[in-house]
């Protein structure tokens, strides 16, 4: 009697506690939000406020009179648009560049066991690590020689090196999932190496290639650092330099400031939505051998 | 019936053979992958890209550590200096400032996002939790948000004028008025740090979640069956099957934050003083300022010194570099 009595008091308190930590986790969570979110609602918001809105004695909090002036304004602005265009642009081809050349190396890194293998897996590691600074003085030198500074296929080109290695190591991860047995089949039916690689490895490892263009397409969206230094005409800056440089050359204008940060904002997030589970995954799988 | 009269219809070998004289650039490919060569054929695009984008520069970075060169002025040309610009950065009672800095900026960056991070990682483990789906990708938006925007959001809602958290804490009673966070040295730091933790902990959160989801439940269950607590089990469990993951994400992150000026760039261009003013900072501002790309290289190369200390403990730890 008494044993089981203290059991199921034991068992009340167990859910006690069990219920106690939900709540805290539910709080964690919760709070988490609306420090993750609030930021961006709040930008959203300002977007869309007049500017006499914005700069105000009194904070106003929901707009009062809400309005998509600044979204028009900085849309008819000479040259928002050829940004837009040139960071399409840039991205699109690095995406295309590293999918393309990295598939390859990726698919002999996890397919073959050759001489160097360790040691070039090694060296795809280490140059992750290099200072971007320290690139960017020669690359510098090295792509006006070249005649591509400040072109956006220069700017694509050091991008597609840059995000190399880790779309590498996912790509590997991805490519060393797919059984080889699959593809010993298909070659046993008379594919190349080269064929079996295009009609059973890519499409079974799609949904790793898509995450990790992903990533690579959000890093090269993002780049800053680069952007500015290696281009400096408006035929070939990106949205974050000239974003950067509005706040220069006009006095803090935040609601266009506002207005381009969401529209900056807004492919990207459309993009993450539909690759996050396997960005995931690929992420786990380039950072620690899981 | 004559046999020669027509070869290639009555035999099959005969038809291949015709197929093949058409040139074809994939067949000769596809050749190619069935040699012992393919390995490396497909390795060389990638290897040439990263040889000649990367590998060259660092090597022509370090090169140009040792040589008084200014591209403004490069009629001059270059100018062999050995340590010289070396000797002269350590000379700077500045240059100590920007190195605690940047110590400062790494080492409190990287401990509070991954604090942060494993904390809201381990809410979102839980089991008995709803909505944690949308929850985890809702919490991984900052992440991917431009540091360029992220600085100007920031910005406006720390304002010294128009920011909202100042006005929520004088409401709260927190604050008597108006703070001018980035412009006071005492607040400069934390409050870009605070920043970076937006952008930072949800990389910790992701990783953490997906390591802690691949510990089996079994061992939780053992556990439970010998009585152990929440907290033993987070440490006799949970901490030790995530040290692969909380290395590897720690040290990634940390060379990140030594690397990127961004945030810098975008909030206080180093100030107020030498606030925040780090290593990073400090080498770009050298390069595209001044064009004085000898002596940026020269701290880059400080920077790349201090990386490599992150880089073999990465490769130490993390188990990245084992061979399967």
């Amino acid at each position: 009697m008494q044993f089981s009595g203290s059991l199921s008091r034991m068992r009340e308190s167990q859910k006690a506690m069990r219920r106690f930590y939900d709540a805290i986790a539910y709080a964690v969570i919760a709070f988490m939000l609306v420090f993750a979110l609030f930021p961006l609602v709040w930008t959203a918001m300002t977007s869309i406020k007049p500017e006499k809105d914005i700069v105000t004695n009194e904070l106003q909090y929901i707009p009062r009179n809400p309005t998509f002036e600044h979204y028009v304004t900085l849309w008819n602005r000479s040259g928002v648009t050829t940004m837009f265009r040139n960071s399409a642009f840039t991205t699109s081809l690095t995406v295309a560049l590293v999918i393309l050349v990295g598939t390859f190396a990726a698919y002999s890194i996890s397919r073959y066991r050759f001489r160097g293998r360790g040691a070039i897996l090694l060296f795809y590691l280490t140059i992750r690590m290099f200072p971007s600074v320290l690139m960017l003085l020669p690359l510098y030198i090295m792509l006006r020689s070249l005649g591509l500074l400040d072109t956006l296929w220069g700017l694509a080109l050091t991008y597609t090196t840059f995000s190399m290695p880790v779309s590498l190591l996912m790509l590997k991860g991805f490519f060393d999932a797919v059984p080889a047995d699959l593809e010993d089949a298909a070659r046993i039916d008379g594919c190349t190496r080269l064929g079996a690689l295009f009609r059973v490895v890519m499409p079974l490892a799609r949904s790793g290639i898509a995450a990790t263009a992903v990533l690579i397409a959000v890093g090269a969206w993002n780049e800053f650092l680069f952007a500015l230094m290696l281009t400096n005409s408006e035929g070939s800056r990106t949205w974050p330099v000239v974003l950067q440089l509005m706040v220069g050359e006009f006095q803090l204008p935040w609601g266009l400031i506002a207005a381009g940060g969401m529209i900056s904002i807004l492919p990207i997030i459309i993009f993450f939505a539909f690759a996050q589970k396997a960005l995931v995954r690929g992420l786990m799988v380039g950072a620690v051998k899981g | 019936m004559n046999p020669s009269s027509s070869p290639s219809v009555n035999n099959p070998s005969d038809a291949i053979k015709h197929q093949v004289k058409r040139f074809n650039p994939f067949d000769l490919l596809g050749k190619l992958s069935e040699s012992r060569y393919w390995a490396y054929v497909l390795l060389a695009p990638s290897l040439l890209l990263v040889l000649a984008v990367i590998v060259y520069p660092v090597g022509y970075g370090i090169f140009l550590s040792f040589q008084q060169f200014n591209l403004m002025r490069a009629a001059l040309g270059m100018k062999f200096v050995g340590l010289e610009q070396y000797i002269e950065l350590f000379q700077e009672e500045d240059f100590y400032i920007i190195i605690k800095n940047t110590f400062t900026w790494v080492v409190f960056g990287a401990c509070s996002q991954f604090l942060v991070g494993l904390i809201t990682a381990l809410a979102l483990n839980r089991k008995s939790i709803r909505g944690g789906a949308v929850a985890r990708v809702l919490l991984l938006l900052p992440w991917i948000i431009p540091s360029v925007v992220a600085g100007h959001m920031w910005a406006l809602l720390l304002d010294s004028r128009l920011g909202v958290i100042n006005d929520i804490l004088v409401w709260l009673g927190v604050l008597d008025s108006y703070q001018a966070w980035f412009a006071s040295a005492k607040t400069a730091m934390p409050a870009v740090l605070l920043v970076d933790l937006w952008r930072g902990f949800p990389f910790f959160t992701l990783l953490l979640y997906a390591g802690m989801q691949s510990i089996p439940d079994e061992l939780y269950e053992a556990a439970e069956v010998d009585g152990a607590t929440g907290w033993q089990k987070f440490i006799a469990i949970t901490l030790p099957m995530l040290t692969p993951v909380i290395v590897a994400a720690g040290i990634l992150r940390g060379i990140a934050l030594v690397n990127s000026p961004d945030l810098m760039i975008v909030l206080t261009n180093g100030g107020p003083g030498l606030a925040t003013f780090t290593l990073s900072l400090y080498a770009f501002q050298i390069a595209y300022d001044n064009f004085n790309f000898g002596a940026a290289a020269a701290v880059s190369v400080i920077m790349l010194m201090i990386l490599m200390v992150f880089t073999m403990l990465y490769f130490k730890f993390s188990g990245v570099t084992k061979n399967t």
